[in-house]
């Protein structure tokens, strides 16, 4: 019970600070969310981009220190783009991610409420039809922790290189295209 | 941009805010021996709600290991930073973002609910098919090289593109 209790004490914490920095950002206004995908507004891929390549150099620099690789994500395929397709949808009807949300709650944005009880009964929804799921979509080609590196064969710190200078270029390439300060809007929100 | 300090600051630059949310990788490693995300939570609380009410008491399997149970006060923690942050800042929201009746063409509360409702359900439907969201499979997976979270960050991007078509353009 006791860790139970720390490890909730723990995520709050780290949860506070990503919150904080979420509003901050203004990444978690549906202007901005929705912006991104009309391709009219880029601060959430800025933001986005920056929080990878930020992680490619922590996971490498992890690595290199000698501590084990974390590899969670099982590729399959199908049930790779079939969830992804489902969340795009889900991102672009709600003006929202899964931890955006909360950040839109503690805002202020009621609509949120209305995100936060479909979420719930989505993730009932996958809970109660798992057992199916797991036979027709979650396991399939290619079932394997596969990674970049692996699959060009180059060691995992060449590869955490390569991606991170094509991320600092394409951010390089979208402030030119646009300054940060000219998505933010009068009042904060992505709005014009 | 102002002399406010920079926790009353209304805006932070993307990079800098996502630098710090990047660099949370750091306690969630030494910590849980994991990565950054946030739609485990909905797992293990919606598996928490199903064994309340069915008769087989399964919530002992809800928490196969403690990472949904951090993610749990993860999003509890975004909330409560988001709230205290826009208070600093005094950018508190109430209502609806003014954006959505410009993209919905419609005054309607109700329809913007009904669509948040909607919205809702597909993010949370999705993200655990592709075992996360734009926090596990995106800031984490991306980082981590999987393949599978390259996968499903860009079918996210191409869907959500094409939903965001049939809006009206601001």
């Amino acid at each position: 019970m006791n860790n139970i209790i720390e490890i909730l004490f723990v995520g709050l914490l780290i949860g506070g600070i990503f919150g904080f920095a979420l509003e901050k950002a203004r990444v978690f206004e549906p202007g901005m969310i929705i912006g991104q995908l009309q391709l009219r507004n880029f601060i959430m891929l800025k933001v986005f981009l920056t929080a990878v390549a930020t992680g490619l150099v922590i996971f490498s620099v992890f690595q290199f220190l000698g501590f084990e690789r974390l590899n969670w994500k099982i590729a399959v395929y199908k049930a790779d783009i079939v969830g992804g397709l489902v969340l795009g949808i889900g991102v672009a009807l709600a003006g929202a991610c899964p931890g955006t949300l909360f950040a839109q709650l503690g805002a202020g944005y009621k609509d949120a409420l209305g995100t936060l009880v479909g979420a719930f009964l989505g993730a009932i929804t996958f809970f109660k039809l798992q057992a199916y799921l797991q036979v027709n979509l979650l396991t399939g080609y290619p079932n394997e922790k596969l990674t970049l590196d692996m699959l060009v064969g180059l060691p995992h710190w060449v590869v955490a290189s390569i991606i991170f200078f094509l991320i600092l270029m394409i951010l390089f390439l979208l402030e030119s295209y646009r300054k940060w300060t000219d998505d933010l809007g009068k009042n904060y929100d992505g709005l014009k | 941009m102002n002399h406010s300090p920079l926790i009353r600051r209304k805006a932070w630059s993307p990079y800098f805010a996502g630098i710090i949310i990047g660099s949370l990788q750091i306690p969630v490693f030494i910590y849980m021996k994991s990565s950054l995300g946030t739609s485990s939570s909905f797992g293990a609380v919606a598996c928490f709600f199903n064994s309340l009410w069915s008769s087989s008491s399964q919530s002992q399997t809800c928490l196969p290991t403690f990472k949904p149970l951090l993610q749990i006060g993860i999003v509890v923690g975004i909330f409560l930073g988001a709230y205290i942050s826009s208070t600093l800042s005094n950018t508190r929201r109430s209502s609806i973002s003014p954006v959505w009746p410009i993209l919905l063409n419609s005054q309607s509360v109700f329809k913007r609910f009904m669509l948040a409702f909607l919205g809702g359900f597909f993010l949370l439907f999705g993200a655990r098919i592709a075992n996360g969201c734009t926090s596990g499979n995106g800031i984490s997976g991306l980082a981590l090289l999987s393949i599978g979270s390259y996968v499903v960050i860009t079918s996210m991007f191409v869907s959500g593109m094409i939903v965001s078509f049939f809006y009206k353009k601001i």
